[in-house]
């Protein structure tokens, strides 16, 4: 049974999908400048769909359900890669993360993590604004980096624009996670972006300044 | 056959659903944005900017799924959120102009109130937040009707993206044999 879905719902990926995996820009680009009378090929759904994570969690519904609440305190938008029965972190090419390379958290897009108010990690001081945030994952511990260069694709981060990193263990998922995930928990001020994916998790540690 | 596809989806997202915390579900609806110039992360990458990013949008897709959209999924003469889940955002990195009305740069909300031959659009200041359940008519900064074209193919996945115009750009917006286009000026040049 669940083979069988899993051959459907490759076939059905396969079948909603034109836009492949971001190793292929052209190929994306060719889909994306088809013309209208095209509609549903002009801009596919995105095999990795995007989605967006607020501190405090689920922000919007929050706000949606009490009038003048104050303002958000972060939010991430990434997109979602699924495991699909490959190997994801490891030392061979195959694997979809590699040791010691750059990876972008996510797919397509550069990963952008945005801050509303000003904060520190690891004691460093970091000004409110918008960044890229993309790691180097090694056996065990990840290189996590902030970056200014935005608004681009999540294939060569320009590093001359880092503005912080920081080593962070590896810990255990459990459950093993199908799909990338990004999540904020913390308490007030003090805020972990939780970063998982099949059997790894790491925490992001950050302290925001009081409004 | 795709009804069959679907249901093995469901499936599996259901067993899915058992075996994993919340925090991993996929939306339904998924999230996606849309760039003016259109693209720009790839362009960027390939280093083939030719005007500075001027607008993106971040928006849900919501697809058809064989139920009839407009006058029935989403009600005529009520606000709609243009897409799912979050309020659907805009934001420009520059002074805009549409219908003659100077937006200032910055992030909005975009809304739509659906008629059969006409949409009135609508951009709010308040961001951040989920649907339209609780629209602020305080923190509108723009309102304009437009009209609403039929297109002969249907759009399975509701889309929004931009395109280049002589004064900037426009935001087309499609779903089900609707499509509705909104221009936006702005005074850089695209080439």
């Amino acid at each position: 049974m669940l083979r069988t879905s899993i051959l459907f719902i490759s076939l059905s990926v396969f079948m909603a999908c034109k836009r492949h995996e971001a190793q292929d820009i052209s190929q994306r680009d060719i889909d994306t400048t088809l013309k209208f009378g095209q509609v549903n090929a002009l801009v596919t759904i995105d095999q990795s769909p995007m989605d967006i994570s607020y501190y405090p969690s689920d922000y919007p519904i929050l706000k949606m359900n009490e009038t003048g609440k104050e303002a958000p305190i972060a939010r991430v938008i990434y997109s979602r890669p699924h495991k699909k029965g490959r190997k994801v972190f490891g030392t061979s090419s195959n694997s979809i993360c590699v040791y010691g390379k750059e990876w972008r958290l996510g797919a397509n897009e550069a990963t952008e993590i945005e801050f509303f108010r000003d904060l520190s990690i690891a004691g460093k001081p970091i000004k409110a604004g918008r960044y890229v945030l993309y790691c180097i994952p090694f056996a065990n511990r990840w290189l996590i980096i902030l970056n200014t260069n935005l608004y681009t694709w999540g294939l060569h981060m320009d590093s001359t624009k880092d503005v912080l990193k920081i080593d962070l263990p590896v810990a255990e998922q459990k459950p093993a996670l199908e799909d990338f995930t990004m999540v904020f928990n913390g308490k007030g001020d003090s805020v972990n972006l939780q970063i998982a994916w099949d059997q790894l998790t790491v925490s992001l540690p950050m302290v925001f300044q009081q409004q | 056959m795709i009804r069959k596809i679907l249901f093995f989806f469901c499936c599996l997202f259901h067993f899915g659903l058992q075996a994993q915390d919340k925090t991993i579900i996929l939306d339904k609806s998924t999230l996606d944005i849309s760039y003016f110039p259109a693209n720009f992360p790839l362009l960027k990458v390939q280093e083939k900017t030719t005007a500075p990013l001027q607008a993106r949008l971040i928006y849900s897709r919501p697809a058809m799924n064989g139920r009839v959209i407009f006058g029935d999924l989403i009600a005529y003469d009520k606000i709609w959120r243009l897409g799912a889940n979050e309020a659907t955002e805009i934001e420009f990195y520059q002074d805009v102009s549409i219908a003659n009305a100077r937006i200032k740069k910055g992030r909005y909300t975009l809304y739509a109130i659906p008629q059969s031959s006409k949409w009135t659009i609508l951009i709010n200041k308040e961001t951040d937040t989920w649907g339209s359940f609780r629209y602020n008519i305080n923190k509108e900064v723009f309102k304009t009707d437009l009209p609403v074209e039929k297109t002969s193919e249907s759009a399975e996945y509701f889309t929004m993206y931009f395109e280049a115009t002589e004064k900037g750009m426009q935001l087309l917006m499609l779903w089900e044999n609707s499509k509705v286009v909104l221009p936006i000026e702005t005074s850089i040049k695209s080439k």
